[in-house]
């Protein structure tokens, strides 16, 4: 699985450019399977991808398009896949997305993923090994009727937490 | 079709309420490429010579580079253009973050803007379609909250923000525009620009990937660029530190602003350098899109947190004022940016007041009964609110100090350290020879990042005779090869300015030359951008500006520096002895130039 360290994480956004120009030459946050997270005035950057989590609630696809891959990646058959947006209602931290009527979502590129060779500042690590180990049922209960962004920022909000406290804690504030 | 570019103009008239969609033209994009040259093609064209700056017919445009927003790194600028309603010529400012590649997903290359809304108003940009929306509720609204105001309103977090502060609708001269908060069009009060249009914001979302048009080739240019970066021998000093590495840096050279450009050393540079910094308040980096170098910094401290600050910030309240307490000029810095207001301009003024009364060329009843002296916090700190709100004496501080010493008088002209109405940078041009020539002869007053002739620091001869013909382009306290350097970098730097991007790769670690750009550039939009094509393109974008300057008043008269850096040499450290022999520069470079002595560009 893709692990992350926001302490590292710059906000740059070179994993969602190389991603999206990996996967369809062109570059757009929304053709990436990648997106970071930003709130200035906070200081959280947060690169928000599918945590190939234990539940796996996208692959409750009513058109079986969606499949595990066998490094825990999630893998969409673009010729069965209608585009109706069941897998992006149930994940509950917008990992995954309709776009032109197909879902997109993180397939660890092969093994080797672009985000991780793009990232310059070592906040993104690749777990070849890793799966299945985390869960997202605490994101999952109150994610209902939240837009993919919406998901992202909570999930983000969340995560960041730790960090921030440890920020302020060694100011003294 | 066009690849990298947007593909089209959107204009706006806040008065009528009309909008309007251009296709980009392609003859248009081959002699202005993109970003400012766009920006000053459009000025030169359009704008109308005598309108008054703060007038509904002064124009503002927002220009993006034909690669913002692809897999090039580092263009990720916007430049916004206009007249400037602090010098009253040519004015723009540039600044990076994550604005112009949304801009450039929106599908669109610029925006002009004309006219004057009846109330505030905001831009809201999706895609192709554009808005005015009312901004009543925003505005008195300082510029972090506007951007969180704005993402809450359209219920988008990933909306990119152009805004301004307070300053800017109290049209205070010198008033910033910001994206993403703190990465700031800081120069020519282009905020105030925003705030005579009643325009609070600009809201854009792009969905649309931008495409090139030979991806195989562009990545391969790009990956080559990107191995540049890393591979030079700043590059892990500017990651650590960006251009706060400069306090130290200057200081060693004795050219850092210390009391206002009386000593170019500060005894206690280490309690207010960027090692200092990062030592104790940096928590992470910070970084503008798709950059691999991420020079920002967010900071904590005790009672404040931002990104930021940037050398030019941190100088002008440290040591160009006499402050030596690093935890207040970073207090300062996130005021200013929350304000909106330039650090520089600011930064003069209260240095300007505070050597007027040392010298007692002003009492502290002239200045509001406030004490100007070196360092004073108190005073600093009741200053620039007063500024931001234009009360008392801060409405006489917010016209810029060319304004603001013209109404005193008396001799404190000669202490108000501006070319061309545009308030000096932070570095002293006496011992930076090829920096002093360019502050005199940019086309948007003293500036540096109108050449950038990094080049003279680097002590390169071997590189310096092969390409000026001279050892001393390389050497900075030397005069001579300077005018060939800047003439040379004023191209090189104006190449960046159209591609928006970074400056410190550009020209500062030297890593683009117009023979990469035109592979680039070509691989990207698809057009035949030969390296003559762009050479050419870069020098009728040069005399346009300066053909727009001496329609606006300027003449070769103003082409110098202040008297100080011209006649009284730097009293102690590595530049002691030193001034700018500016004068037979300038005419070096008008000749370079192919101007005639007047500093006329040929019709």
């Amino acid at each position: 699985m893709l692990n992350l360290d926001p302490a590292k994480c710059s906000g740059c956004r070179r994993c969602e450019v190389h991603c999206s120009f990996f996967h369809s030459g062109k570059v757009g946050r929304s053709a990436g399977r990648i997106k970071v997270v930003k709130i200035e005035d906070r200081g959280l950057d947060y690169p928000v991808v599918c945590q190939g989590c234990r539940e796996r609630y996208c692959a409750e696809c009513p058109e079986d398009a969606l499949q595990i891959g066998s490094l825990g990646g999630v893998h969409v058959d673009p010729e069965l896949c209608t585009g109706c947006g069941t897998c992006e209602t149930l994940c509950p931290v917008g990992a995954i997305e309709v776009l032109e009527e197909c879902a997109v979502v993180c397939d660890l590129c092969g093994g080797d993923p672009r985000c991780v060779r793009a990232c310059t500042m070592g906040a993104l690590t690749f777990e070849p090994g890793e799966r299945d180990v985390v869960s997202l049922s605490a994101f999952h209960d109150g994610s209902e009727g939240l837009s993919p962004e919406e998901k992202r920022v909570r999930f983000a909000l969340r995560s960041f937490e730790n960090l921030r406290k440890s920020w302020l804690s060694a100011r003294g504030a | 079709m066009l690849h990298g570019y947007g593909g089209r103009i959107v204009r706006v008239d806040l008065t009528s309420g009309l909008i309007r969609f251009e296709k980009t033209d392609p003859e248009l994009v081959l002699k202005a490429i993109g970003g400012r040259g766009l920006n000053s093609w459009r000025l030169h064209d359009e704008l109308n010579r005598e309108a008054d700056p703060l007038s509904p017919e002064n124009m503002l445009l927002i220009g993006i580079g034909p690669l913002t927003g692809t897999l090039f790194s580092t263009s990720a600028y916007m430049t916004i253009s206009g007249k400037s309603p602090l010098t009253g010529i040519l004015g723009d400012s540039a600044a990076g973050g994550h604005f112009g590649p949304e801009l450039k997903q929106a599908g669109i290359d610029q925006i002009v803007i004309t006219g004057r809304s009846p109330r505030p108003c905001f831009l809201d940009i999706i895609d192709g379609e554009v808005n005015i929306r009312d901004a009543s509720s925003l505005w008195g609204l300082d510029i972090f909250q506007t951007t969180a105001a704005l993402r809450n309103a359209l219920r988008d977090n990933r909306v990119q923000v152009a805004a301004i502060g307070p300053a800017g609708e109290n049209l205070v001269k010198y008033a910033t525009v910001a994206c993403n908060n703190s990465r700031m069009c800081g120069r020519t009060g282009m905020g105030c620009l925003f705030g005579s249009k009643h325009l609070k914001a600009v809201a854009v979302r792009g969905t649309r990937p931008v495409s090139v048009a030979d991806p195989d080739r562009f990545l391969e240019l790009c990956q080559e660029f990107d191995r540049r970066i890393m591979a030079h021998p700043e590059y892990d000093r500017r990651k650590a530190l960006g251009s706060t590495l400069l306090m130290k840096a200057l200081n060693g050279l004795g050219i850092l602003p210390t009391d206002h450009f009386q000593r170019g050393i500060a005894e206690y540079v280490d309690r207010v350098s960027g090692e200092r910094l990062a030592e104790i308040y940096k928590v992470k980096n910070k970084s503008c899109f798709n950059c691999n170098i991420h020079c920002s910094r967010y900071y904590v401290t005790e009672d404040d947190e931002s990104e930021g600050p940037e050398f030019e910030t941190l100088c002008s309240y440290s040591s160009r004022i006499g402050n030596d307490d690093l935890r207040f000029a970073l207090r300062m810095a996130s005021y200013l940016n929350r304000m909106g207001v330039d650090s520089l301009s600011s930064g003069e003024t209260i240095g300007w007041a505070m050597e007027c009364v040392q010298r007692g060329l002003l009492t502290k009843e002239d200045l509001g009964g406030l004490d100007f002296t070196w360092g004073n916090r108190e005073t600093i700190g009741k200053i620039v609110p007063m500024i931001v709100h234009r009360e008392g004496i801060g409405d006489a501080f917010a016209e810029g100090t060319r304004s603001l010493a013209h109404r005193f008088g008396r001799g404190t002209q000669e202490y108000a350290f501006h070319v061309k109405g545009l308030d000096m940078i932070c570095g002293d041009p006496r011992g930076l020879k090829a920096f002093g020539l360019t502050y005199a002869i940019a086309s948007r007053g003293a500036d540096h990042l109108r050449a950038e002739p990094f080049f003279e620091l680097t002590n390169r001869y071997e590189e310096s005779v092969k390409r000026f013909g001279t050892r001393d382009a390389a050497d900075r306290l030397s005069d001579n090869g300077k005018a060939v350097l800047v003439e040379y970098t004023e191209r090189q730097a104006l190449l960046t300015d159209c591609l928006t991007m970074c400056k410190n790769v550009g020209l500062s670690m030297d890593i683009l030359d117009f023979e990469f750009a035109s592979r680039l550039l070509t691989a990207g939009t698809g057009l035949d951008f030969t390296p003559e094509r762009i050479d050419e393109a870069l020098r009728g974008i040069i005399d346009a500006d300066r053909r727009l300057n001496i329609a606006l008043g300027v003449n070769s008269s103003q082409d110098t520096l202040p008297r100080r850096f011209t006649h009284e040499p730097l009293p102690e450290g590595a530049s002691a002895g030193q001034v700018v022999p500016v004068r037979e520069m300038v005419k070096d470079y008008y000749r370079l130039r192919g101007w005639d002595e007047e500093g006329r560009p040929p019709a």
